[in-house]
């Protein structure tokens, strides 16, 4: 076997530790730094601010992002020495990853903390970026090369809608910052698109149906990354996006009403979904859709007690989901099995894991004593306020929850021992362990978080929001639901045979007629019509020049016909010197027309000299000695090298000139004379109206202050100095080009 | 005049954009040369005034327009730069290739591409008959 490049120890991942220090940070920040806020000018003839406020949403999220950031990037530092262990590649390729990670963090709390529409949209599609490459980044593998462009193109592609909501909302409001937005803001046409448009952009990237099927996809990226993905970054930033823009949202009924359906149908469909996967992950992402279903719920059923339903949601979920990954991955890493019908038993080979497992599971199962019981509670009172439908939805998700998660936890944990347990390291369970003991600290102490989700839902519901969630030891409504709940999920667990065949008809309808479907479709079509346009394009070099020439000259051709042109040429005046120029001119002309029907390449360099010193001799006349010496030696240059290009060539066989094919000639022709028309229309007309004064008087009046006699070189050399070093740069490239090429490709 | 340098900046394009059509790679290298030239003919006709040379003016002198051909030295500069490399590109070409018509180097192109896509569909298949090989996490 190789060598092993890392030595025989792997080393310390340093790059890991920075960024959970860095988290660490931030999280030290978010906590300590509330109400804190800055505003720069950043493009001011756009009106576009860096505008960030670090207000009750902003720490809630920003708590999130940092504080399962840093627990997850210490999981990461040991998970992906593994990983890239097991994958065979070397130790540097942590350099591939941790910073994207790092990136992802900061960009979750730029995207919590901006408070103008242009930077959320930028910070949002910069959480997509990062996903691309941490999704991609086993790059050896076509899978997750297609899962992280598909996740990209689902995301950025929708984002595009937020952006033009913004500018929608500029040109009706004139400003970005969202608060003076909310503001503003009245019930109106606009108002609807443009919330209707930044749900679009939201639901794509907290992946609801029909836009879902990236997420499940997304299980191709390493463990640490799906982990923080699916609770505080990426998914979440969608249903952030919701809550920051939410008083605009709720402008507009039908937008509200859209939500609670695309809600209930992500909640639905994930559910069941996830009631059947066997791989670890997958159950675990269709949990995801199904859960971030909930939250864009009670978004859509709006007033103050959904907000905070919801950011207690966010909070809650982001905690126990984060806590799961980490487990399948551990799981993973000490078995090398990665799904449930090869996994059993584990609870006693690993009681730690299990325990804390447990208490995630539990959390997302609303199990009283964690702090997911209170999820449960305020979404349930939410639904309540609003009516029965809702009502019959929560208790469908949550029984559904129950189901999946139960079977997950129990299918891993619990029955006969499969599977070879290896060592797991203390590294792969401690994080898990903390997000578990923090879970269930909520679940007896649950002030603190409430207190969190309050100033969340203040800011999204745009009135304050008091909530006090607590244990209630009566037949009210809501543990009604709950009890509803648990004994329907129970059912479910212990009778899977009830939903396998409608879970298999979903899945097996996704497969048949579901977006991805129409996904694949679309990307193979594009596909196909640019390796058609590629083909037209290369294979015939004509085709293409033609495609430019004759669309340039019929547009230029056009643009004449609508301007009045009517005494706009000038013929111009003949005098003095203009009488020598004339004549050169002519013999310009005529050298011109020899190089075009010229018939041996020699005759062509030739002609091109003669128009090129008639030209140099022209510049002379007309007051322009650089001019006239730079296109003298540029002149002699060009025929020299012409002339050695042509004798190195295989010599020209003067007999098998072919007058080639009189259609293709005559469409030549046709060409030719269609741009030199338009060129001259074009070029009279510029010529005939010069500009009414020029820059040159302010340079004929400096170029004193400049040391210099010569305008021309004090131009070139000073008022345009820059330009001239970009010109050296590129006479350098080109040498540089034209000697690889002539030596073969070989530079020294 | 300025009918004048407008026929005569036409006719250089024209030309160039005809010998651009031409199947001949060293005819094309000749178009871009006329046209390179037709674009600075075109700038120094520009030029908003006429008279002595831009060198140590006195007030109130009548000069050339300087503006126009510090602008026109660039364009010469650049186009030798891209008309070399140009040169040295398409010299190479018919080296390595022995021909200088555009339809028998299209020809051959193709005839490579093809053999790339049998190559990469080989390559597929022998992918898809394995997907043990291709699922394995």
């Amino acid at each position: 076997m190789a060598v092993d490049r890392g030595g025989t120890r792997p080393t310390a991942d340093r790059p890991g530790w920075s960024a959970c220090v860095i988290a660490v940070a931030g999280f030290a920040l978010c906590l300590f730094a509330g109400g804190a806020g800055f505003s720069l000018p950043w493009a001011p003839s756009l009106d576009l601010r860096l505008a960030f406020a670090l207000d009750g949403l902003a720490v809630l999220y920003g708590l999130l992002a940092t504080g399962v950031g840093a627990l997850v990037f210490a999981y990461g530092t040991r998970y992906l020495t593994l990983h890239l262990e097991h994958q065979r590649r070397p130790a540097v390729e942590r350099w591939r990853f941790w910073p994207w990670m790092t990136l992802f963090a900061v960009s979750m709390v730029g995207l919590a903390t901006a408070q103008d529409l242009v930077l959320v949209f930028v910070f949002f599609d910069l959480t997509a970026v990062c996903s691309y490459f941490l999704i991609g980044f086993d790059r050896a593998e076509r899978e997750a090369r297609r899962s992280a462009l598909m996740a990209l193109l689902v995301t950025v592609v929708a984002a595009v809608a937020m952006l033009v909501a913004a500018v929608l909302l500029h040109a009706e409001h004139g400003t970005f910052a969202i608060p003076e937005l909310l503001d503003r803001a009245e019930p109106s046409t606009t108002t609807t698109l443009a919330a209707a448009l930044l749900a679009v952009a939201a639901l794509a990237k907290s992946a609801q149906v029909p836009l879902h099927f990236w997420l499940p996809k997304a299980m191709a990226a390493p463990t640490p990354v799906s982990a923080y993905l699916h609770s505080a970054a990426m998914v979440a930033a969608g249903v952030l996006v919701l809550g920051r823009v939410h008083p605009l949202l709720a402008r507009s009924e039908a937008v509200l009403t859209g939500l609670v359906v695309v809600g209930a149908a992500s909640v639905v469909v994930g559910g069941v979904l996830a009631l059947r996967r066997d791989v670890l992950k997958q159950v675990l992402a269709y949990s995801t859709i199904s859960q971030y279903g909930y939250m864009v719920m009670l978004y859509g059923i709006g007033g103050a007690a959904a907000n905070g339903a919801a950011a207690f949601y966010v909070l809650a979920h982001g905690i126990a989901k984060s806590a799961l990954f980490m487990t399948a991955g551990a799981v993973t890493m000490a078995t090398g099995e990665d799904r449930l019908s090869r996994l059993g038993g584990l609870g006693r080979r690993v009681p730690v894991l299990a325990v804390a497992a447990g208490a995630a599971s539990a959390t997302l199962a609303a199990l009283p004593l964690t702090v997911g019981f209170f999820k449960d509670e305020l979404l349930f009172a939410a639904a309540v306020e609003r009516g029965p439908v809702t009502v019959v939805l929560a208790v469908v998700a949550a029984t559904l929850t129950f189901a999946y998660i139960g079977r997950f936890w129990i299918g891993l944990f619990l029955g006969p021992a499969r599977g070879s347990v290896g060592a797991a390291s203390t590294l792969l369970v401690a994080p898990v362990v903390v997000l578990a003991a923090v879970a269930v600290l909520g679940g007896v102490v649950v002030e603190p978080f409430a207190r969190l989700a309050e100033d969340a839902a203040t800011v999204s519901a745009g009135e304050p929001v008091t909530m006090s969630p607590g244990y209630h030891l009566d037949a009210r409504p809501e543990n009604l639901m709950a009890v509803a709940a648990w004994a329907l999920g129970g059912l479910l667990l212990v009778l899977p045979r009830l939903t396998d065949g409608l879970s298999r008809a979903f899945a097996a309808a996704g497969e048949r007629f579901g977006p991805r479907r129409a996904y694949d479709g679309t990307l193979r079509a594009l596909d196909r019509v640019s390796a058609a346009v590629h083909d037209r394009e290369v294979r015939d070099l004509r085709g293409s020049i033609a495609a430019v020439l004759v669309p340039a000259g019929l547009l230029i051709g056009v643009a004449f016909v609508a301007t009045p042109t009517a005494g706009a040429y000038m013929v111009g005046i003949v005098e003095g010197a203009d009488w020598v120029i004339l004549p050169l001119l002519a013999l310009v002309v005529v050298a011109t027309v020899v190089t075009a029907r010229a018939r041996v390449r020699l005759v062509v360099a030739l002609a091109l000299a003669v128009v090129g010193f008639a030209l140099a001799a022209l510049y002379a006349l007309v007051g322009a000695p650089d001019v006239a010496l730079v296109a003298v030696v540029v002149e002699t240059m060009l025929t020299l090298v012409f002339v050695a290009a042509l004798s190195r060539l295989p010599r020209e066989d003067p007999d098998r000139f072919v007058p080639g094919d009189p259609v293709r000639r005559r469409r030549d022709v046709f060409a030719a004379l269609l741009a030199g028309l338009a060129a001259f229309v074009a070029l009279w007309g510029f010529l005939s109206q010069p500009a009414a004064d020029s820059v040159s008087d302010e340079h004929l009046r400096l170029t004193p202050s400049a040391h210099g006699g010569d305008v021309v070189t004090v131009i070139v050399a000073d008022f345009r100095g820059l330009d001239t070093l970009v010109e050296i740069t590129v006479l350098l490239v080109a040498v540089v080009g034209v000697a690889t090429l002539v030596r073969r490709g070989r530079l020294w | 005049m300025i009918l004048a340098f407008a026929v005569a900046a036409a006719v250089l394009f024209g030309s160039g954009a005809y010998l651009l059509l031409k199947q001949d790679l060293i005819r094309m290298v000749a178009g871009i040369i006329l046209i390179s030239q037709s674009g600075v003919v075109t700038i120094i006709a520009a030029s908003l005034s006429r008279g002595r040379a831009a060198i140590d003016v006195a007030p109130g002198e009548r000069v050339s327009d300087p503006l126009p051909q510090a602008l026109a030295l660039t364009a010469l500069v650049i186009g030798l730069a891209t008309v070399a490399l140009l040169l040295a590109l398409v010299h190479r070409a018919i080296v390595v290739f022995r021909t200088a018509e555009q339809d028998e180097l299209a020809a051959t192109e193709a005839e490579h591409e093809a053999g790339l896509e049998r190559r990469r569909q080989a390559d597929r298949e022998e992918i898809e008959s394995d997907p043990d090989g291709e699922r394995a996490p």
